[in-house]
């Protein structure tokens, strides 16, 4: 049931949206669509069924943070979890990101298990909901 | 540029003033005031100009030369230790990478010799070495098991392969950083070789485009370098969420 979920992994650099999409791969999700992004994610999520987003901070055109926001302030997206992978490290950071409604937040370079971890936790939630 | 001032130049209107005041000529006096004013006043619009231009001029040296204090304080002193950190990474990511690929070369090398002698078991079988053929159950079940456990190996490695290529993003990250940085110093020089080639400058440094904000992203925490107010780690981000959780 859990794997028929559809991801959408907003990175500016290829490499590491095929690392994140190899890893969802590997724990069973199939469902994965890419973006470089805030600016080309939004009216993919916008026109898609997204059920998570997964997002870097940093990015030319429109950052994370941003797009966190624009999510939030979307009555059919409000909801939708948004986990947060990036090299953002400042606590004024990720107090911002936790206040603008952000689910969870990875901090780069990450492994695996704290991917995974992460995951689980937001399905979870996402589950009791 | 300078005007000089010339007595001789107002000869002709402070002539024509005493005429008209000698002549009680009050319409006279009038113009030729008038003409004086103006044959003054095109002498100070252009010092007016220069000493604008020179303001301005000393303005935009000042800035340009501020702002090339700050990058050349902090900023390229910075740069250098982001990209010492960035050869570091490249070196720990291409070490990590031939590691695996190192440790992978064994569990597929094992994986060829088992299958190979269990191939020669396999021909044998039915065949009239009845010896060799008799090992054949055996051979076939521990190469089973020993390729479902090398699997198991190879697969963690490729993960950990994958993983290890992580370093692009966070390298990249930096050295997009540090481009911007060497185009703010070659605009800041531009600028102070336009004013000291006495060439106008009509923009001040200031209006350079200016470090982007924290809400756009600042980039990957680099040791060495000042970074204020960072958290140490995942533990610690987990701690800082959940202390917020905690106060809701």
């Amino acid at each position: 049931m859990s794997n028929k979920l559809k991801f959408l992994v907003v990175d500016d650099f290829s490499t590491m949206r095929r690392i994140v999409k190899n890893l969802l791969q590997e724990l069973g999700y199939s469902d994965i669509t890419e973006a470089d992004d805030g600016n080309t994610a939004l009216p993919l999520l916008k026109s898609g069924s997204f059920d998570i987003l997964i997002t870097d901070w940093n990015m030319p055109g429109m950052p994370g943070l941003d797009l966190l926001k624009a999510v939030r302030a979307d009555e059919k997206l409000a909801k939708m979890p948004v986990l947060m992978l990036t090299a953002e490290a400042k606590r004024e950071q990720i107090i911002e990101a936790a206040q603008a409604g952000v689910s969870g937040y990875v901090i780069k370079p990450f492994t695996a298990v704290t991917l995974k971890e992460k995951l689980d936790k937001i399905l979870a939630a996402r589950a009791a909901a | 540029m300078t005007p000089h001032p010339d007595p001789e130049r107002f000869r002709a209107q402070v002539a024509a003033l005493q005429v008209a005041l000698d002549g009680g000529d009050a319409a006279g006096f009038r113009h030729a005031f008038e003409l004086l004013c103006t044959e003054m006043d095109s002498g100070l619009l252009p010092e007016l100009k220069r000493i604008t231009a020179t303001a301005q001029s000393a303005l935009a040296r000042f800035s340009a030369e501020a702002r090339l204090d700050v990058l050349a304080g902090h900023e390229v002193p910075d740069a250098r230790k982001r990209l010492t950190h960035v050869v570091k990474l490249t070196d720990e990511a291409a070490h990590r990478t031939l590691d695996l690929v190192e440790r992978c070369g064994p569990l597929v090398d094992e994986a060829a010799r088992s299958s190979t002698l269990l191939l020669e078991a396999w021909n044998s079988h039915g065949s009239s070495d009845a010896a060799i053929a008799a090992l054949w159950p055996d051979r076939a079940a521990e190469f089973l098991k020993r390729t479902r456990t090398d699997s198991e190996a190879l697969r963690a490695n490729l993960s950990e392969l994958l993983m290890a290529q992580g370093y692009q993003d966070i390298t990249g990250q930096i050295i997009r950083g540090v481009i911007l940085l060497v185009d703010e110093l070659e605009k800041v020089l531009g600028k102070l070789v336009q004013i000291a080639e006495g060439i106008e400058v009509t923009s001040l440094v200031r209006s350079l485009p200016v470090q982007p904000e924290w809400e756009r992203g600042l980039g990957p925490q680099v040791a060495g370098i000042a970074n204020g107010d960072a958290v140490s780690g995942q533990d610690d981000i987990d701690a800082l969420l959940s202390q917020m959780a905690a106060g809701k």
